[in-house]
């Protein structure tokens, strides 16, 4: 045993410093109490310095530090990134390389002169009609999203046979990825696809259907889809909402005598409406955002996202300004999504106040 | 003591040497990217080139796309490869390493004339020597034999014009009930050529853009026309949004189509994936101003950035040599830039009959361009066409779906080329 010991010391320094270490610990912790909790406090003596040294008020936003550092670094780093290129001229992605062009950018996204030819401007075109397809997408998806999410919570929050095997199954497109769903999807929806070949059979239809393109079905499609693979997300936190709701209060609208959908409108919905207002505004600011599936699918309108993504240049079409339009857009619409968040807030502390 | 001494001395001078060999010894990172076997080709031949010079190529091989989206990046951040394979080759130039210090210029002028320009910078002031052109690519069509022999078509001859071509295509189309005749990629680069062909000019005397002319109208009035008749797929353009890229090759692969206006880079995919039915390369159609097609390829340049300029520029001058080239192309199937081996004809060892005949048509495509439609390789060399390859289709598409009228669209693609270029 000592030689092995003594052969897992040779040739390493690590051992000595781990002894060390918790030799540091005793001498500094000064433990008590059994042989277990005397090491556990010597092992994890510089949290205790720590305590010490800052008090224990000060200590969790200690340990939020690493966590800031990380997420300031990944999701304010890109904000404070574009909020420089809104404001900025040139191609590069090196602010070096970058002049300053105050409201510029504003202004070849929105004025309808073009500032740099002085001839027509064609990118406020592109920009508001991305805006209005994209309003579009959400006054219907959004609504057609509640409703479904709202049907599917309630009836698989009742006790059905193989209620865990349906609740997976309308979970189970949240699990895709955006670009697989768009794809599957993509492979049914072609001219050429599954819907126009078993139309064509049963006769329903003479030529096949470009369903994506045509411009009769790609809005309609798109929300399909899109309600499809992001119901089961919002179905979850219903059903959620639907099981805090006390049961005793079921129980005595039954003893009264109240008829189900009494029961519906007075009870279940009042006491579900903070669930349905987060859910609301959750997938309101997610439909605003909505891309992958979009542009997997290659649907005949454009969402506000992909403009901004086309705009940018970053996928092998740089144009002399594209990035500070792009993310002069992208501003804008995190200026609307925050105001969206903002009302959120207002509105959850409201409810919880009531 | 004495032999111990001049012991010693040899060892030190050996033992430098070894020292200096490895000092001399670099590493080049090459990014690269393929259409089928262009890397694997010269990974193999960077074993010779190590061979000769004691320098290493480490070979990344992406896709196209993190070629064409990332690199320009990478090369902003100061994080790019030494060497690349690029398309976008007038576009990089700020990012170039000049090679003239460290190559043969009389031998690169001789063979390389041609292409050359096509990576220097705008103006005619620029004479660097930037890149190797691993191989020309040219626009073309594809045509389905079988459906024409089932059809009873007769294909048009060589230099028959767009309208003698989809007159036939309509017939095949017509007969044998397929949904459309001719397919397209989506961008302007393959429209180009046609374009090119209906009197399109694209650029004035001084090399500016014009893009709308009598030509170009004509050609986009006519093109409307065939998606409006059916000769082209509702799939194709019309199925795309924005400026976004559509490959038109699965319809031809899976017979929706009985052309597809492509390119040389197809023959190699084509070859090796089309089995059902047979196909080849038909001469370019022609027009009232020529026999359009659109040049290009892709180039091995090294960045200004590198760390090991010798390495780098040695490691593009081994390939740029005549048998090198000749090796590439051969391996590759593709047409090569070395204007020696274009007159004195490349040995295609091992391709089938048909590749072979591909590679001739797609060559002369690039001969019968040069002549009757110089403006390709205008096009081809400007620094900023990749911006003009999205805008067309973005309007065009808009007036083929009747979102607007083609006059409407001919305006905005005026005005969106000229913010899309302006500095």
């Amino acid at each position: 045993m000592f030689e092995a010991l003594a052969n897992a010391f040779s040739g390493t320094a690590w051992p000595y410093a781990l002894v060390g270490y918790v030799a540091i610990g005793f001498f500094v912790t000064q433990p008590t109490g059994g042989f277990g909790s005397r090491v556990m406090s010597a092992i994890g003596w510089p949290i205790e310095v720590m305590q010490n040294v800052t008090g224990s008020r000060l200590l969790p936003y200690l340990f939020l530090i690493p966590n800031l550092l990380i997420f300031g670094l990944y999701t304010f780093a890109p904000l404070f990134i574009n909020i420089g290129f809104s404001f900025t001229d040139g191609q590069s992605i090196n602010f070096t390389e970058r002049d300053f062009a105050g409201t510029d950018n504003f202004s070849r996204l929105t004025s309808e002169v073009q500032i740099d030819t002085g001839g027509e401007n064609r990118e406020d075109d592109k920009f508001q009609r991305a805006v209005a397809d994209t309003v579009i997408f959400v006054i219907f998806q959004v609504p057609v999203m509640i409703l479904f999410a709202l049907i599917t919570a309630l009836v698989l929050n009742r006790d059905i046979r193989g209620r865990a095997f349906w609740r997976s199954i309308f979970f189970y497109p949240v699990m895709l990825s955006p670009v697989v769903v768009g794809f599957l999807w993509t492979l049914i929806l072609k001219r050429t696809g599954v819907l126009s070949l078993t139309l064509m059979n049963w006769g329903w239809i003479e030529e096949p259907i470009q369903w994506l393109s045509d411009p009769s079905w790609s809005m309609f499609w798109s929300i399909f889809v899109y309600t499809w693979a992001h119901l089961g997300f919002y179905m979850l936190i219903l059903l959620a909402g639907l099981q805090a709701i006390p049961k005793d209060l079921y129980e005595a609208a039954k003893m009264d005598g109240t008829p189900g959908w009494r029961m519906l409108t007075r009870i279940t919905l009042p006491l579900l409406m903070p669930t349905l207002l987060v859910v609301t505004i959750l997938s309101m600011i997610k439909a605003f955002q909505a891309f992958e599936e979009l542009y997997a699918m290659q649907v005949r309108w454009i969402s506000v996202v992909s403009y901004i993504f086309e705009t940018s240049g970053l996928r092998g079409q740089p144009t002399a300004h594209g990035l500070g339009i792009a993310a002069m857009a992208s501003l804008l619409i995190a200026i609307v999504l925050m105001i969206l968040s903002l009302l959120q807030l207002w509105l959850t502390s409201r409810q919880t106040k009531l | 003591m004495k032999i111990q001494t001049t012991f010693a001395l040899f060892a030190g001078v050996v033992a430098s040497g070894f020292v200096a060999q490895a000092a001399l010894a670099d590493e080049v990172d090459f990014l690269c990217y393929q259409d089928l076997n262009e890397c694997e080709v010269i990974e193999g031949m960077a074993a010779d080139f190590t061979a000769a010079t004691g320098h290493t190529v480490k070979v990344t091989t992406v896709g196209y796309d993190i070629v064409r989206d990332q690199l320009e990046n990478q090369l902003q951040t100061d994080a790019a490869p030494d060497v690349a394979r690029v398309t976008n080759l007038g576009g990089f130039n700020k990012y170039y390493m000049d090679l003239a210090p460290y190559v043969d210029a009389d031998f690169w002028e001789a063979n390389y004339s041609a292409t050359l320009p096509w990576f220097r910078a705008p103006g005619g002031e620029d004479q660097g020597i930037y890149g190797w052109m691993t191989q020309l690519t040219v626009t073309g069509p594809y045509v389905n034999v079988t459906m024409f022999d089932d059809a009873g078509v007769d294909m048009p001859e060589e230099g028959a014009s767009w309208d003698d071509w989809m007159g036939a295509l309509r017939e095949v189309k017509d007969t044998l009930g397929i949904p459309s005749g001719m397919a397209m990629d989506r961008t302007a680069h393959r429209w180009a050529g046609p374009a090119f062909s209906y009197g399109a000019k694209f650029f004035n005397d001084a090399g500016e853009p014009i893009l709308v002319d009598d030509g170009f109208r004509t050609f986009a009035e006519t093109f409307v026309g065939w998606h409006e008749e059916g000769l082209m797929p509702a799939d194709g353009w019309p199925a795309g949004a924005g400026t976004s890229y559509r490959n038109a090759a699965p319809l031809f692969l899976d017979g929706s189509v009985a052309m597809h206006m492509s390119g040389s880079w197809m023959i190699g995919n084509y070859a090796n994936n089309i089995t059902d039915f047979e196909w080849k390369a038909v001469p370019i159609p022609c027009g009232a101003g020529g026999c359009g097609a659109m040049p290009g390829g892709a180039g091995l340049v090294a960045f200004a950035t590198t760390d090991v300029p010798e390495a780098s520029a040695a490691f593009i001058n081994f390939m740029a040599q005549t048998e090198n080239a000749e090796k590439f192309a051969s391996a590759t199937s593709n047409i090569t830039a070395h204007q020696g081996l274009q007159a004195s004809g490349v040995d295609y060892q091992g391709v089938s009959a048909q590749v072979a005949d591909a590679l001739s048509v797609f060559a002369a495509n690039a001969g019968k361009a040069a002549d009757s439609t110089p403006q390709a390789y205008t096009f081809q060399g400007y620094a900023k066409n990749f911006a003009i390859y999205g805008v067309v289709p973005d309007y065009i598409t808009q007036a083929i779906n009747g979102d607007i009228t083609l006059d409407e669209a001919l305006a905005a693609i005026d005005a969106d080329v000229a913010a899309k270029i302006a500095e």
